[in-house]
């Protein structure tokens, strides 16, 4: 930490030597932009004489040293500069029009709140409006911005209000650790964990990463709050946030009051009505009743049996089963106060029920903003946000209800789950014995087992701006984000899951209570002197996480108590800590110190160089110390080359930045810790250490990132282009729990020893093919093209060909999240078939049926060959219309969901059980690997040998579906703002009103067998590649309509 | 003007000077949310030590985020015993009885005493010496120097090459394995630096303190744990009766040194006691509440031996009357064994012993403890390394170093404090008329085919056989060291006997042995043949028969 020590002072010399110029006197003004008369913030106020600048704050605000007579000039990015001389008024007020053709984003908002002129930026950032994200209506906003950023992946977890999605920002880097960015909010660090199952709150066995999904946190923040979303992809753009934004960082800047002088009051409300409903289903099916080989047996849930005789009744339990799920947004905004201070306050209402049967979301927000100015030099923006949210959840994946749900034969209505006396109805058992043992009735698990998670979360930020001097601004940015879910998961004692616990319902409570605080000090310095430029900006961070956790797990009987009380002291199980009465702890502490200079040379050439220097309380004090170095350089070709610049080529900009970053482990990975254990001693509590080596020498994962890219707009400005190469190169990554030998005194290990790299080439794209007064038409491209290798794996796998994987992604027989030296970060290990050398599958020379090689290998991979998010957006007069398609091109899928249907004879893939067949093979006689094997030439009925479709037969291999493409219509929107004239004329009051129609997930083309192709079967709380790209027992992104209107006052 | 300027300027140094004072106090902060508060990370070394302690018999399966398995020289001494029919398994094809095993494939069997130094002792013991130096200590220290020579020398006795220099390295992927006269070497160091510490006073040293670790085994007495870890000094030059140095560097004195200085007494024997608290791990391996012998039965060899049926044993004709403590009658009321891999074959019905927990010999389930004698009870205390021991193994030497009349003395001493022993600690359950009285003991001992009355008709014969005897049960694998020393049927060129009278390898010797007996012990499969590939490869660990190559100790 000395080390930066050196950074400050030399800051405070440049201060303090300063010139100052007496005659001087400070100016200060607004300035709006001419569109919307809303305050411009970013624009460069330059004293032509003294050449001296600054830049407007949020408020539009700024202040500049200069005497009558002098002439300020302003610009600013895609409007046209305003040249105006120095009256005698103190207070300047000036209106920006934006320049004609003029579509890339004005100012950038990068690192640390930070407003930038993008000319000076070495690396690629990437905005999206908050109206693009407010306009698709989405619950969870990240999931609007699939498509609209290249290089950006989201993934929903499922289609259920509350699922949690995960975003990755350029692909996998790490392969133990969160790959997922930091989320910042007007400068704070705001949480976006997802609570993990199993190492969060699992007291009791039964709570997975599968069965169950909590809410990805970020997703608390309201919607209609964003002004705008940066996406920050690469280090370089956020080594000044330090090990925390690794893997990049989403910038949310939220809405302020924007008052105009005589207007201190502004309405606006908006409301969507909203239904749901599933379109799309694995395709199952029903042509023969249960049993086994062709005898029917009604006691089993494989149909194997005698065909469905025709005539026989039968019920629509999957239709009887989804429903038609409504839901209703309510958002409120009042600006109100003075233009010197100025409040906004918002209020949200979303009410969502889920296609599922008692699933719904509920969530409430408020925010309170204030922007005041103190003096010349000082404005400040306090703000609360209060957020609260109800998630009703049924379990998903095994022993949820949508397997089941296929699974159940259809000559059962299976809607009828009760019994008279309440009680489970079995089919397969005697139904007297209440406590029997049978599949979940899908829905009996949705009525009976749940789910509940409740939150309240509260943020408070504080920004500080000081202006004192004309080259010096100073900001702080102080946050503090608390939170608390108290959740439950409860298992009816009937359920199938509970048969073992003598008819005793489980029920396992959990409570979170999250306490972030965060604050970062910067002093920002610019000085000009002639055509050069420089920019100096040190500073320092704080941020402390304290996360605590309590989870008590017991059995109960069906009394409907869900907090803990509810459940049987004697069987009660908690996390360690409870052990001396406390909550489990998870505290973590960084402080950074960094400093970042740009000098630009004529406004087109930037070199800026960072550094950064961080500690770290999750590392032990010999190595709690870490830094990291970036540099970018900027070149604006277009002004460089002279007469290049003209109407077919606008701007042309080259980029090129290198930077590395750490990663940090959770805190206490690298302390081993000692369990109790039962022996014979004279003390209480004799201890010995537990499997695993939590490394004590664990250093952070070190990332290394070059990029390399250019921007330009053509045609005047109709045409745009962003485009950039990345190669990362991580290393020194921390494999987790991976076993070795006992030499280290441990069974599972914790080392720094993997590495991957990762390349990418992404491309944004707009055209204006047409802009006429009335009509035009936008489109842009998003297109992401990814390829990464994994360099190493802990050598004790990679030794004997082995796969490292995280057990999480292991949701399904013997498929799972496997990784191996020199394959992809994305690839998908299963059991295959039994080969010969010279590849054929080696055929049982009894049965007739394949044999199976019983290893995980390497038989997909989910890294899609490209991406590409295409957005139109037309507007005729007072319509506009907006629509996304996302496509997705390769990668490969799991289709988990059909590997259990099919096992079970409940898949079109069982149709032709009728049919004869030989198994194209060799038999396994010996001679399997001569040159003369004998051909397989045993002839299978699969209808009397149900075997053919068993797991020992049909390999996890045959369900992993390769080069799966989707082109989806994720959102249309339909606006219709009435013209204000007609406003005017006949509803007085209002400034605008608009009505709109919006549509998700409306259409989706795709060659992938099951329902959905984006599918997650873990969710957002899991680490390194995750389970994405696994399907088991998951519903499709349901259709939503909505409708409302908009409204300004 | 000016003022402002210089207000403000002092503000920009106030706000970056408060940044810099609150800079340093962070360090602190930094350093109190590092540890884990969650669960233990450092705990007192006081409950270190009895983990370590119950490793050198046999543990239990720790809990949930523990071991995945019991450990210790017990749970691997079940298939040794087998080896060297302390006893067989009662049906037929079992491959311990072969000799074989375990054959290459997924299984941790005789990879118990791997477990049990490298995870169960390992990092604990280093925390125990760590933590102990820290907080002076100095007998917790000793200790835990003494456990790790024992363990290392039981360690390299079993599998031969094994990790040493690059042991507990946490930050190591791969493992090499190191040469045997290296881990001997590194085990006198221990013994030596035990030896220090031990003598040490003063400071944290007290015996009260270290019984609280102890409790269960010396409790708390540093005088008997130096003489353990002379005992292991003693073992490690005893057990190099193959090399050529053993007789040209005069080991043979270095045994009767080593073992004057160990364990005289039964007091000082080295045992582990239980607290029989309803737990695995705090009940006996060889009890009815572990149930973990329920298929071996005693072989013909030790009941030929006990009972004087031995046909070219010098104990011939002689029933010895330790016989109802350590066997288990059958319902002819006679003393019998099996013979390997051949189960019930060679016995008629009423001839098959009953099982070692008092039932029959066709059960192999455990009942409840009520007729289990001798160690197989759940609370029966457990050797580790006992007085008689020392004195066979210090008649061995002296026996070849051509001192007959010291080995007569020593030899005569260990049988005494056998019997002794046994009359004293594991009476119960044996039948009142058959307890060894002192009239019982003194008609053995003056039988001259026990104890001979002239020093020069003393034998190798009568030596090992009576050590074999002397360690039924718990002392598998220095019994096990013993034999392979004497290659199972080594004859004894002064009488022309096999030294091991009697003893006969068994009819079938398992296929992948290649004819040979079992030598030596794979590593342990789920640690090494699965992680550790490399290092198994240039040892030669993968051969089918690496378990009959035999390993460095047994050489000339």
């Amino acid at each position: 930490m000395r080390k930066f020590i050196p950074l400050f002072s030399m800051a405070l010399m440049l201060l303090i030597t300063q010139q100052l110029f007496a005659q001087l006197r400070t100016v200060t003004g607004i300035i709006l932009s001419s569109e919307d008369n809303s305050p411009l913030s970013g624009v460069t106020v330059t004293n032509v004489e003294t050449k001296k600048s600054t830049t407007t704050d949020e408020a539009g605000s700024f202040s500049i040293q200069g005497a009558a007579g002098q002439t300020l000039l302003f610009s600013y990015v895609g409007f046209s500069s305003l040249r105006t001389p120095i009256t005698n008024s103190d207070n300047v007020r000036m209106t920006l029009k934006k320049s004609a053709g003029s579509q890339l984003e004005e100012v950038v908002v990068t690192a640390m709140d930070i407003r930038r002129n993008p000319r000076e930026l070495g690396y690629s950032v990437q905005t999206v409006k908050g109206s693009d994200i407010q306009e698709t209506q989405r619950e969870n906003f990240l999931n609007s911005l699939q498509g609209r950023v290249a290089g950006a992946t989201i993934t929903s977890t499922s289609g259920t209000p509350g699922a949690s999605s995960t975003i990755v920002l350029r692909g996998f880097n790490s392969l133990s650790l969160s790959n997922q960015p930091l989320f910042v909010v007007d400068g704070i660090i705001i949480d976006n964990s997802t609570i993990d199952a199993v190492n969060n709150v699992a007291a009791a066995a039964g709570q997975n990463t599968t069965s169950n999904d909590f809410t990805n946190r970020i997703a608390d923040i309201n919607p209609n709050d964003i002004e705008s979303v940066t996406v920050l992809k690469g280090p370089e753009a956020t080594v000044l946030y330090g090990s925390m934004a690794s893997s990049g960082a989403i910038v949310i800047t939220t809405r302020k009051a924007k008052l105009t002088k005589g207007k201190p009051f502004n309405l606006s409300y908006d409301n969507s009505i909203r239904f749901q409903s599933l379109q799309r289903f694995p395709a199952a099916f029903n042509g023969f009743t249960q049993g086994t080989n062709g005898n029917g047996n009604s006691a089993i849930f494989t149909s194997f049996g005698p065909a469905l005789e025709p005539g026989t009744p039968t019920y629509d339990n999957v239709g009887n089963f989804f429903r038609t799920a409504w839901g209703q947004t309510h958002n409120l905004g009042v600006d109100f106060g003075a233009p010197m201070s100025s409040f906004r306050l918002t209020t949200s209402i979303y009410d969502q029920d889920g296609v599922v049967p008692n699933t719904n979301l509920k969530r409430l927000n408020f925010k309170l903003t204030n922007t005041t100015k103190i003096g010349k030099y000082i404005d400040i923006t306090p703000s609360l946000a209060y957020t609260n949210s109800d998630n009703k959840k049924t379990l998903k994946g095994a022993g949820g209800y949508l397997l089941n749900l296929y699974l159940w034969p259809i000559t059962d209505n299976a809607i009828d789950y009760a019994k008279e006396n309440g009680k489970k109805r079995f089919i397969t058992n005697v139904d007297a014995a209440d406590n029997a043992s049978e599949i979940d009735n899908p829905f009996f698990a949705v009525n009976r087992n749940s789910s509940r998670d409740k939150q309240d979360r509260y943020i408070s930020t504080l920004a500080i701006n000081i202006n004192p001097l004309s080259w010096l601004s100073i900001a702080g940015r102080f946050g503090y984000d608390y939170y608390t879910t108290n959740g439950y998961q409860y298992r009816d004692p009937q359920s199938s899951s509970q048969s073992s616990l003598a008819n005793l319902g489980s029920l396992d409570n959990y409570y979170v209570k999250y306490r972030g605080y965060n604050h970062t000090i910067s002093a920002t310095a610019r000085h000009t002197a002639g055509k050069w430029n420089g920019r100096l900006t040190v500073g320092s961070r704080w941020n402390q996480t304290q996360t605590e956790r309590y989870g008590v797990s017991g059995t109960k009987d069906s009394l409907r108590i869900y907090d803990s009380s509810g459940t049987n002291p004697l069987t009660r199980t908690r996390l360690s800590a409870a052990k001396y009465g406390q909550w489990n702890q998870y505290l973590l502490k960084q402080i950074a110190g960094f400093g970042e200079a740009t000098i630009g040379y004529n406004n087109y050439v930037f070199l800026t160089a960072s550094m950064a220097f961080e500690s770290s309380s999750v590392l032990p004090k010999s190595n709690r110390n870490y830094s990291y170095p970036g540099a970018s350089l900027s070149v604006m070709m277009s002004d460089l080359i002279p007469k290049i610049k003209g109407s077919a080529l606008t701007f042309w900009k080259l980029r090129t930045s290198l930077a590395s970053t750490a990663r940090l482990p959770d805190p206490y990975l690298n302390q081993s810790n000692f369990i109790d254990v039962s022996v014979s001693s004279n003390v209480a509590f004799p201890y010995q250490y537990g499997f695993l080596n939590a490394n004590p020498n664990l250093k952070p994962e070190k990332q290394k990132t070059f990029e390399v890219g250019t921007e330009l707009r053509l045609l005047r400005d109709r045409i745009s282009i962003d485009m950039a190469y990345y190669n990362t190169l991580a290393t020194d990554q921390i494999a987790q729990s991976f076993r070795a030998s006992y030499g280290t005194g441990f069974v599972l290990n914790t080392q720094n020893n993997s590495s991957v790299r990762n390349e990418g080439v992404e491309i944004s794209m707009g055209i204006d093919p047409v802009k006429t007064k009335d009509f035009s038409w936008n489109v842009q491209f998003n297109f992401n093209h990814m390829w990464n290798k994994v360099l190493s794996i802990p050598a004790p796998i990679a030794q004997s060909g082995g796969d490292y994987y995280d057990a999480s992604t292991w949701v399904y027989l013997n498929t799972r999240g496997g990784i191996v030296e020199g394959g992809t970060t994305g690839t998908i290990t299963s059991y295959g078939y039994a080969r010969n050398n010279n590849g054929d599958i080696i055929v049982d020379a009894t049965t007739g049926l394949p044999t199976l090689d019983g290893v995980f290998r390497v038989h997909g991979d989910r890294t899609p060959d490209f991406t590409l998010g295409t957005i139109n957006r037309f507007k005729y007069k007072n319509f506009s219309l907006s629509f996304l398609w996302d496509l997705k091109v390769g990668g490969d899928v799991y289709n988990g969901t059909s590997e259990y249907l099919t096992i079970n004879g409940k898949t079109q893939k069982t149709a032709d059980r009728l049919t004869p067949r030989v198994i194209q093979g060799v038999l396994n006689d010996g001679l399997q690997n001569t040159d003369n094997p004998t051909p397989n030439n045993i002839i299978v009925t699969p209808y009397y040998n149900n075997l053919y479709y068993g797991s020992t037969a049909m390999p996890d291999e045959d369900y992993i579906e390769h080069d799966v493409n989707y082109f989806r219509l994720r959102d249309i929107s339909l606006y219709y703002a009435l013209p204000s004239d007609f406003l005017k004329r006949n509803l007085r009051g209002f400034q605008s009103l608009s009505f709109f129609a919006t549509a998700n997930d409306v259409v989706l083309f795709t060659n992938y067998s099951g329902a959905d192709p984006a599918s997650n079967a873990g969710n957002a709380s899991l680490r390194g590649v995750g389970a994405v790209g696994f399907d088991y027992g998951n519903i499709a992104s349901p259709l939503s309509f909505n409708f409302g209107l908009r409204a300004t006052f | 003007m000016k003022n402002k300027h210089f207000i403000n300027s002092f503000l920009v140094a106030s706000i970056i000077g408060a940044t810099i004072i609150s800079l340093s106090s962070c360090s602190k902060k930094l350093e109190d949310a590092y540890l884990n508060p969650n669960n233990p990370t450092v705990v007192p070394i006081e409950q270190l030590l009895p983990n370590v302690i119950s490793q050198m018999s046999a543990t239990a399966a720790p809990p949930a985020g523990g071991g995945g398995g019991s450990y210790g020289p017990q749970v691997d001494g079940t298939n040794i015993g087998k080896y060297i029919q302390f006893w067989n398994y009662y049906s037929t094809g079992d491959v311990y009885d072969q000799m074989g095993g375990p054959a290459p494939g997924a299984t941790d069997a005789l990879g118990a005493i791997w477990a049990m130094h490298y995870y169960g002792i390992g990092q604990n013991n280093k925390r125990i010496i760590e933590w102990g130096i820290e907080q002076q200590k100095w007998d917790y220290v000793g200790v835990a120097h003494a456990i790790f020579a024992w363990s290392w020398l039981t360690l390299t006795e079993h599998h031969g090459e094994v990790i040493l220099r690059e042991a507990f390295n946490t930050s190591l992927q791969q493992f090499k394995y190191d040469p045997q006269p290296d881990v001997y070497d590194t085990v006198r160091v221990i013994c030596n630096t035990a030896l220090d510490y031990l003598d040490r006073t003063g400071d944290s040293v007290s015996q009260e303190n270290l019984a609280k670790g102890d409790g269960y085994f010396y409790n708390g007495d540093v005088n008997k744990w130096k003489k353990f870890v002379y005992g292991v000094l003693a073992r490690s030059y005893a057990h190099l009766t193959n090399k050529t140095v053993y007789t040209t560097n005069n080991y043979a004195d270095s045994v009767i040194k080593y073992c004057n200085l160990s364990l005289a007494t039964n007091d000082d024997n080295a045992v582990q006691k239980f607290s029989n608290g309803g737990t695995s791990g705090t009940s006996n391996w060889f009890g009815t509440f572990r149930g973990n012998i329920g298929t071996i039965r005693q072989s013909a060899f030790i009941a030929n031996l006990m009972t004087g049926n031995g046909a070219t044993s010098p104990f011939n004709g002689v029933a010895d009357p330790r016989t109802p403590y350590l066997l288990r009658e059958n319902p002819n009321g006679t003393y019998k064994g099996i013979l390997p891999n051949l189960g019930t074959s060679s016995l008629s019905l009423n001839d098959r012993p009953a099982n070692f927990w008092g039932g029959l010999f066709s059960q192999t389930t455990s009942s409840q403890d009520t007729a289990g004698r001798y160690l197989f009870k759940n609370d029966a205390e457990l050797p580790v390394m006992t007085a008689a021991e020392i004195q066979f193994m210090k008649a061995e030497a002296a026996y070849r170093k051509g001192d007959k009349a010291l080995a007569l003395t020593a030899y005569t001493n260990g049988i005494s404090l056998n019997l002794d022993m046994l009359s004293s600690k594991y009476s119960v359950r044996v039948a009142a008329d058959k307890q060894i009285t002192p009239a019982a003991k003194t008609a053995y001992m003056s039988n001259p085919k026990v104890v001979p009355t002239e020093p020069n008709s003393l034998t190798l014969s009568h030596i090992l056989l009576q050590k074999y005897i002397a360690s039924y049960g718990f002392g598998t694998e220095e019994t096990w060291t013993d034999m392979r020393r004497y290659h199972y049927t080594d004859i004894d060129p002064a009488t022309g006997n096999q030294i091991y009278a009697d003893f006969t390898l068994p009819s079938t010797i398992y296929s992948y042995n290649n004819g040979e007996p079992v030598y030596r012990a794979r590593p342990r499969y789920n640690s090494e043949n699965l992680y550790n590939v490399p290092a198994l490869q240039s040892i030669g660990a993968l051969e089918n028969d690496y378990n009959t190559k035999k390993p460095w100790f047994l050489l000339p």
